[in-house]
């Protein structure tokens, strides 16, 4: 039966409420990062749209603007209370930027043939290894992080790109592994047997048949990945020091005498922008039942 | 072009052996038909044919060549899969092409076959389209196409009709016998139905629990199955079986089913007196009349199929299927009289199964 125009209604305002709710602190964010100074703290009570919108924030955090010379140009004294710490964040960005879609790559790259063989090979002991694999995630990171500081320090990984890249495909593979491995189960056996009786060989019909069916699966597994390492903190936190990762970075800008709240909400919505893009980048792939039509359902 | 040969192969998964030593000679350009109940063991033949399973003995040689040890992409077979496994991510173009690309042909042949194959198969006007936007129909014909473009030695089919809606399983068994008709090659087609079976083959093997029963040209098993299970399996409506005991009456050689039912049976019947038997009779060579014939049984369902009148009676107590041409009106739960074809009644032993030849 088709609701009747009322309930319709009805579900549409509840919609957009939920959404609204949800998407007002990324909003408030957003407006805060060209607020003012004197508009984000206002003794009077929030300002919501009443303040001149200012794109000073964004000049510190991305131009390399020092909040020293935004002071002296707002006329003196009143602009901030945080200390000489550096908030031009644009090596900050690349690192992430770097550290991110390197750590994505090799965690993709890896759980595909990894999850490939776990569906497709018979192995003894098959369902340990998997249960081993995902008990690894179970481990929380604080645990490790400390011998992993020794280690990469022994190592000369520690404070480099590749180091932390390791350390986050470390804890990405696990999960990879799995949801890749869920989705190479959904492609019939038979796909890979009619392949093989084309004349492909096993990695023809992996490269060539296999693969591009479950690309979905790799977009989706791309995006967690991705995420995971964009948003973590711990680990990066402890294995660099000069490098420093956005959500480390964010964090030095509460300081002693003060938070710059300005340059938190600035950098914090820059910081979307690429995560934004790159989903945008793997979406199209994220269809869902790429295996349609490979059999009567 | 090949002949198949299958010499004393047993197939074990793990310690469970589901072929036992089974043998088979498929000769160059034949239609052989693997037919036999769920889980005879139809399928796992069929691929250790193909190669995608491994006998755990014996030996399968094809074109007179043991190929054991062969890989499936070297055998020069082509397979049909009962759920088709289509590449989903390719067009019907490059799904049958697929095979030939692998092998790196010139792509002015590769289009020459795909559109040979697509002309024989009416799939002409779809070749740009994905497996997700045909019906049934054309995703199994895009799975003959991928399997005839290759011109391989031998076919290999596992239920390819089994998904399909009734009409459309008819028709495409008469293409597919159409099919071979014109290119000949040989083929091992693997169905549960016997139906099926009968109308394609050249050659019907029938199976049951990883050994085969009975194998011969349709017709020849349909008059002369080599025991019950081939005899129940075979036809459709089923034989009729009824048990009894040889013995004599008045000099002739009866089965007596009841005190009151004596079923008769041919002079030349091999049975000894008093061997407990089953007397089988299809359908077709029992008639039904309303009021004169050998045995007097009560009818139950009458169903009238336009060509024939099938009547199903209770003939002491077990439900027989007799079957006219003659448009005879049958009442239900009325008296009704059969009377079997003598020439074509079965005698198996109750014990052994076999079939017991006439002398
Ligand atoms: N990979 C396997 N591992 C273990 N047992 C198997 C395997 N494949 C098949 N079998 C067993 O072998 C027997 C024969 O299976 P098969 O698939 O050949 O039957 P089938 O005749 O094709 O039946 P159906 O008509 O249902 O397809 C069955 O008892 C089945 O359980
Ligand atoms: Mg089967």
């Amino acid at each position: 039966m088709e609701p009747s125009h009322a309930s319709r209604t009805l579900r549409d305002i509840v919609a957009v409420l939920v959404v609204a709710i949800f998407m007002f602190p990324i909003l408030w964010w957003g407006l805060n990062s060209i607020k003012p100074y004197s508009a984000i703290f206002d003794k009077d009570g929030p300002v919501y749209l009443d303040f001149e919108p200012t794109l000073d924030n964004y000049r510190v955090t991305m131009m390399g603007v020092s909040r020293v010379e935004l002071a002296i140009q707002d006329g003196g004294g009143t602009y901030g209370a945080g200390g000489a710490s550096s908030y031009d964040s644009r090596q900050t960005i690349l690192d992430s930027i770097i550290v991110s879609v390197g750590s994505t790559i090799i965690s993709v790259f890896l759980a595909t043939l990894a999850a490939y063989a776990l569906s497709r090979m018979a192995m003894r002991g098959k369902q340990h290894f998997i249960f081993w694999v995902l008990s690894q995630r179970f481990m929380p990171p604080i645990a490790i992080v400390i011998p992993l500081l020794f280690m990469f320090r022994d190592m000369g990984l520690r404070d480099t790109h590749f180091g932390l890249i390791l350390a986050h495909v470390l804890i990405n593979l696990p999960l990879a592994v799995l949801l890749l491995k869920s989705f190479f189960d959904d492609v019939p056996k038979d796909v890979d047997e009619a392949a093989m009786i084309d004349g492909a060989t096993r990695w023809q019909s992996f490269r060539r048949v296999v693969l591009p069916m479950v690309r979905g699966g790799v977009a989706a597994t791309a995006v967690l990945c991705f995420i995971f390492s964009w948003t973590e903190f711990m680990l990066s936190l402890y294995l660099t020091t000069s490098i420093r990762t956005l959500p480390v970075k964010i964090t030095t800008f509460v300081t002693s005498t003060g938070t710059e709240w300005g340059f938190i909400t600035a950098l914090g919505t820059t910081a979307i922008l690429p995560a934004f893009v790159f989903i945008l980048l793997v979406q199209r792939h994220l269809v869902r039942g790429l295996t349609l039509g490979s059999l009567k359902e | 072009m090949a002949s198949v040969t299958i010499s004393d192969v047993s197939k074990s998964f793990g310690t469970v052996e589901v072929i036992h030593g089974l043998s088979l000679d498929i000769p160059d350009g034949k239609f052989v038909v693997l037919l036999g109940p769920s889980g005879c063991g139809k399928s796992t033949l069929l691929r250790m044919i193909a190669g995608l399973e491994t006998a755990t003995k014996g030996d399968i040689a094809i074109a007179d060549t043991v190929v054991n040890t062969v890989h499936p992409k070297d055998r020069n077979i082509a397979m049909v899969f009962q759920n088709y496994a289509l590449y989903a991510h390719m067009t019907v173009f490059d799904n049958m092409a697929f095979s030939m690309d692998l092998r790196g042909t010139p792509k002015a042949e590769m289009k020459e076959k795909v559109d040979w194959a697509a002309s024989i198969l009416n799939l002409t006007d779809y070749l740009d389209r994905y497996p997700r936007q045909l019906s049934g129909g054309q995703r199994q014909r895009v799975a003959m196409g991928r399997a005839i473009v290759r011109d391989p030695a031998v076919f290999l089919f596992d239920e390819p009709l089994s998904n399909l809606d009734a009409k459309l399983r008819v028709q495409m068994r008469t293409e597919i016998k159409e099919l071979h008709q014109k290119l000949k090659t040989t083929t091992v087609y693997v169905t549960h139905d016997q139906i099926e079976a009968m109308t394609m083959a050249d050659h019907i093997v029938i199976m049951r629990d990883g050994v085969i029963e009975q194998e011969g040209r349709p017709l020849d098993i349909y008059d002369g199955p080599d025991n019950l299970f081939v005899a129940g399996f075979i036809g459709s409506p089923g034989m009729n079986m009824l048990n009894g005991t040889v013995e004599r009456m008045d000099g002739t050689p009866i089965v007596r089913m009841t005190d009151e039912i004596a079923l008769p049976l041919p002079e030349n019947a091999g049975a000894k007196d008093g061997q407990a038997v089953v007397y089988g009779i299809r359908p077709e060579h029992l008639e039904p009349r309303p009021d004169t014939g050998t045995l007097a049984a009560t009818t139950q369902v009458v169903e009238p199929t336009g060509p024939e009148n099938h009547v199903y009676a209770s003939l002491g107590g077990v439900e027989v299927c007799a079957i006219t041409r003659d448009r005879i009106e049958f009442k239900p739960e009325a008296p009704v009289r059969l009377t079997p074809d003598l020439e074509r009644v079965h005698l198996f032993d109750a014990d052994t199964g076999m079939v017991i030849r006439h002398g």
